[in-house]
């Protein structure tokens, strides 16, 4: 309502129409998996609009890249621990 | 000379006398006065143009007084130079600006089109429904008028109205009324509508015995009023709704707007002289703060009761901007035309957002405190001073707004921050007043009402400027509001995880925090001073909850949404945000079910100790519904038409119920609700309105099934999972049937369409079933 620029969700649900032949090509579990990214970035949609990038498709990867790697540091603390269990 | 202390209950133009006045003296006696009231207004050009204007005008057959003078124009930031034209009375004044607009279209016009009461209370501070005193003649007109009330005072309003409350049994729309019920101060009577000229007879002798001050109907706009007055035309009865004898009744036709993203209907209009007519049910916010609340906007906006009742908070917040800029002698700009200022396309990027809203954490979380602050926006108008006249286009300027290339002007105080300074500080005082009752309370009701329609004027008075045809509207204001929004949210996340909290949730003016050891909310206020030492904006803790539920998308149980939640606070009170229990077109039978199971939830300190008997309850409300046990009442779907029913390209359930009533007569607006109940077979619904009464076997009880599910998993989804386990769990005792294959001797299915795809019926004995090949 009475926006000039699509908001943040609104892009992200554009951006995501514009990879449906990219997702369609995909094999089952790679669809799952990039479902999963743009998830990661729906996460983070506040602080993509805050951003207020000309390019808000970046802000969205960035979003994907810091879950990956929330999930990396959360792997990395599980290996730890299993390995101190078992030293 | 005659005196009189009293309360002015109403005053309108008058092509005679100038304005007319009738006040309530102390003493009970209703008086009619009158008064000369010149309107004075403006008009704004290059010398040349003004110099033809004032021959023009000095040419006219009866010339208004004329004279230079400068005003303070918020645009352009300076004073100009204006032409003052000063007219004996609003009817002259109306009539000379016609002529003007013919000759002169290009010339700037101001202080055109304002409301009489609005000027009255800028020239002697008295306002409708004020206590005052008055000094007349003999021939009752006033020499002397002053105020002994103020409009910001937190003080009870004290006019004493005598009010008659005229309700039908029924709503005319769905069913003719049989019956008028009159209350008057307590004492009630009924008046039979079958027999028309007895009830003219008694309705005048009762308007002449009780002589109301105020006739509060349901339905009178649209149906009774009308009605009586075709009846006494019919009669030949006089019927005396106006204390003006000679005047006719004023009405206002129907009209539908847009407003805050949907269409809104206002049926027609009917309003009276020398005494307010409020149609509860065409009052716009009378559900959110009835007559104390009405009374409380017709103080602060200086608009007659009977229209403060009716308009907009938007109307409102208008009255008082023009209210203080008459009163501080400021240019009101007629049909202001005012363009976006220029702005380089990043900043674009960074002006056009709105609140802060956070992507919850999915899920339950417990010991959570709830953080909002007090009226956030307007706070930030008042406190940094925004108004269309304090932005500045340079950045280099100080005191820049967060991520804007633009900067405010903190030398003068602005009109919007000037309007809503005194609105503001006496709704924190009501609100604190209100902390300090109990809801029993005799004066609890009437105090929260007055601060709701407070509310009300604040919530809107963000929306007005960013409004390009308000008149003290700019979008680089609008635009600046919510860069300090999103900045004061910021620093109030930063503050509290600063303090070790955890935010769960932020949204627009609210935060949601939790850390372990925190559970009271004596835990939170180490916090919330230190959020007020980062933002200088009052904050007030909502409650801790016990635990509170974010709820995930329908679609994607993996994506988060903001504002859809459910809570218990320490005290036991639940709150909910966007679930159907708090949706306007949720069926009552399954907004009252989801209701109930969040309270059975909140009886025990795990809520899924609940479950056993929240699914027994559940399953129970099933079978009521299946075995058409539902009273069809509480089956009923109330929505909005959002268009005229032809230009639906697909008609939707209410499209179709509203082309049923035009099928007999009756037509339906945009932004009235149709009322409907969802049955088998074509159209699928049934208009509540239609003459014909609907037939309780037809209504799609598996339709409202599903929706009964759907609203029941969403509360009960932390606990059991999926809306299919749901489903599972409270039909397990239910067999799936494919319907062509199969019929039966069970009375159920005879009474069912037959279906393509599956349908869920109760349990079915071996025996009854026949297997047929098809």
């Amino acid at each position: 309502m009475g926006r000039t620029l699509a908001s943040a969700t609104q892009v992200l649900i554009q951006e995501e129409g514009a990879f449906s032949r990219f997702r369609r090509a995909l094999r089952r579990q790679d669809q799952l998996a990039l479902d999963d990214l743009f998830n990661a970035a729906q996460n983070h949609l506040s602080a993509a609009a805050y951003a207020a990038s000309a390019l808000p498709f970046e802000s969205f990867l960035l979003a994907m890249l810091l879950e990956e790697h929330k999930e990396v540091m959360r792997l990395r603390q599980v290996v730890a621990e299993l390995q101190e269990m078992h030293a | 000379m005659p005196e009189l202390d009293g309360w002015l209950l109403d005053l309108f133009e008058d092509q005679n006398e100038g304005a007319v006045f009738y006040f309530i003296s102390q003493d009970g006696r209703r008086v009619r006065l009158h008064q000369e009231f010149p309107i004075v207004f403006y008009a704004l050009g290059t010398n040349s143009e003004l110099r033809s204007l004032w021959r023009f005008l000095a040419s006219q057959p009866r010339p208004p007084r004329l004279r230079r003078d400068t005003r303070y124009d918020v645009f352009s930031r300076r004073r100009e130079t204006v032409l003052a034209i000063e007219t004996s009375n609003a009817y002259t004044h109306r009539a000379l600006f016609q002529r003007m607009l013919q000759f002169f279209p290009d010339l700037t016009y101001a202080d055109v089109d304002i409301q009489l009461s609005l000027r009255f209370s800028a020239a002697t501070g008295v306002f409708p429904t004020a206590c005052c005193h008055v000094v007349f003649d003999e021939n009752h007109k006033i020499l002397q008028i002053n105020t002994l009330d103020d409009a910001w005072s937190v003080a009870e309003p004290s006019i004493p109205l005598r009010v008659m409350r005229i309700t039908p049994g029924d709503n005319p729309a769905h069913a003719e009324p049989r019956q008028l019920l009159i209350d008057m101060d307590g004492k009630t009577c009924q008046l039979d509508l079958k027999d028309e000229r007895p009830l003219l007879v008694n309705f005048c002798a009762l308007l002449k015995r009780f002589d109301p001050d105020l006739i509060l109907t349901e339905w009178g706009d649209t149906w009774l009023l009308p009605r009586l007055i075709e009846l006494s035309q019919k009669h030949g009865i006089h019927l005396a709704l106006n204390r003006e004898p000679h005047r006719d009744i004023r009405w206002q036709k129907e009209r539908s707007f847009f407003s805050y993203g949907r269409v809104v209907y206002r049926g027609q209009q009917v309003q009276l002289f020398g005494r307010c007519h409020i149609d509860r049910r065409n009052a716009s916010m009378w559900n959110e703060y009835e007559l104390d609340g009405a009374m409380e906007a017709c103080r602060v906006t200086s608009l007659p009761l009977q229209v403060s009742a009716r308009t907009s908070p938007g109307t409102g917040i208008s009255s008082i901007e023009v209210l203080t800029a008459l009163r501080e002698g400021i240019l009101v700009p007629w049909q202001k035309q005012q363009a976006e200022m220029i702005k380089p396309a990043a900043e674009l990027f960074s002006a056009d957002q709105g609140g802060l809203v956070y992507q919850p954490q999915v899920g339950v979380h417990k010991h959570v405190a709830e953080i909002d602050f007090v009226s956030l926006y307007p706070a930030i108008m008042v406190n940094f001073n925004i108004s269309p006249e304090t932005i500045l286009s340079d950045p280099t300027a100080p005191n820049v707004v967060p991520t804007l290339g633009i900067a405010i002007d903190d030398s003068q105080m602005g009109i919007v921050a000037k309007a809503l300074k005194p609105l503001l500080t006496k709704r924190v005082s009501l609100k604190t007043q209100l902390s300090k009752l109990s809801p029993r309370d005799a004066s609890y009701n009437s105090l929260s009402s007055r601060a709701s329609a407070l509310k009300w004027l604040l919530v809107t008075c963000f929306g007005y400027l960013g409004y390009k045809n308000a008149r003290f509207g700019r979008i680089e204001a609008h635009q600046a509001v919510t860069a300090y929004g999103r900045e004061l949210l910021l620093r109030a996340k930063e503050a509290a995880e600063e303090a070790g909290f955890e935010v769960l949730h932020l949204y627009v003016d609210a935060l949601w925090v939790c850390k372990a050891g925190c559970e009271k909310p004596a835990d939170f206020e180490e916090l919330l001073c230190r959020i007020i030492e980062h933002t200088n904006i009052p904050i007030a803790l909502d409650g801790v909850y016990r635990w509170v539920v974010f709820v995930p998308s329908r679609l994607n149980a993996d994506r988060p949404v903001p504002n859809r939640y459910f809570g218990v606070f320490q005290d036991g009170s639940l709150k909910m945000r966007g679930i159907d229990a708090r949706r306007h077109d949720t069926t009552p039978y399954i907004g009252q079910t989801q209701k109930h199971i969040l309270e059975m939830l909140a009886e025990y300190a795990e809520p899924r100790d609940a479950l056993p008997s929240v699914l027994r309850y559940l399953k129970m409300r099933l079978r009521k519904l299946r075995n058409g046990e539902v009273p069809l009442k509480d089956l009923l779907v109330k929505q909005r038409l959002g268009r005229k029913v032809e230009a639906y390209r697909t008609l939707p359930a209410a499209g179709r119920a509203a082309r049923q009533l035009e099928a007999v007569g009756k037509r339906l607006e945009p932004g009235q609700r149709v009322v409907f109940l969802h049955m088998r077979g074509e159209p699928g619904v049934h208009a509540w309105d239609l003459p014909n009464p609907p037939d309780p076997r037809s209504v799609d009880w598996l339709y409202y099934q599903e929706l009964m599910i759907r609203a029941a998993s969403t509360v009960l989804q932390p606990w059991v999972g999926s809306e299919e386990k749901l489903r599972d769990l409270v039909l397990k005792e239910t067999v799936q049937l494919s319907l062509p294959r199969m019929i039966s001797r069970h009375p159920i299915i005879h009474s069912l369409p037959i279906l393509a795809k599956p349908v869920l019926l109760p349990a079915l004995k071996a025996e009854n079933l026949v297997t047929i090949d098809c």
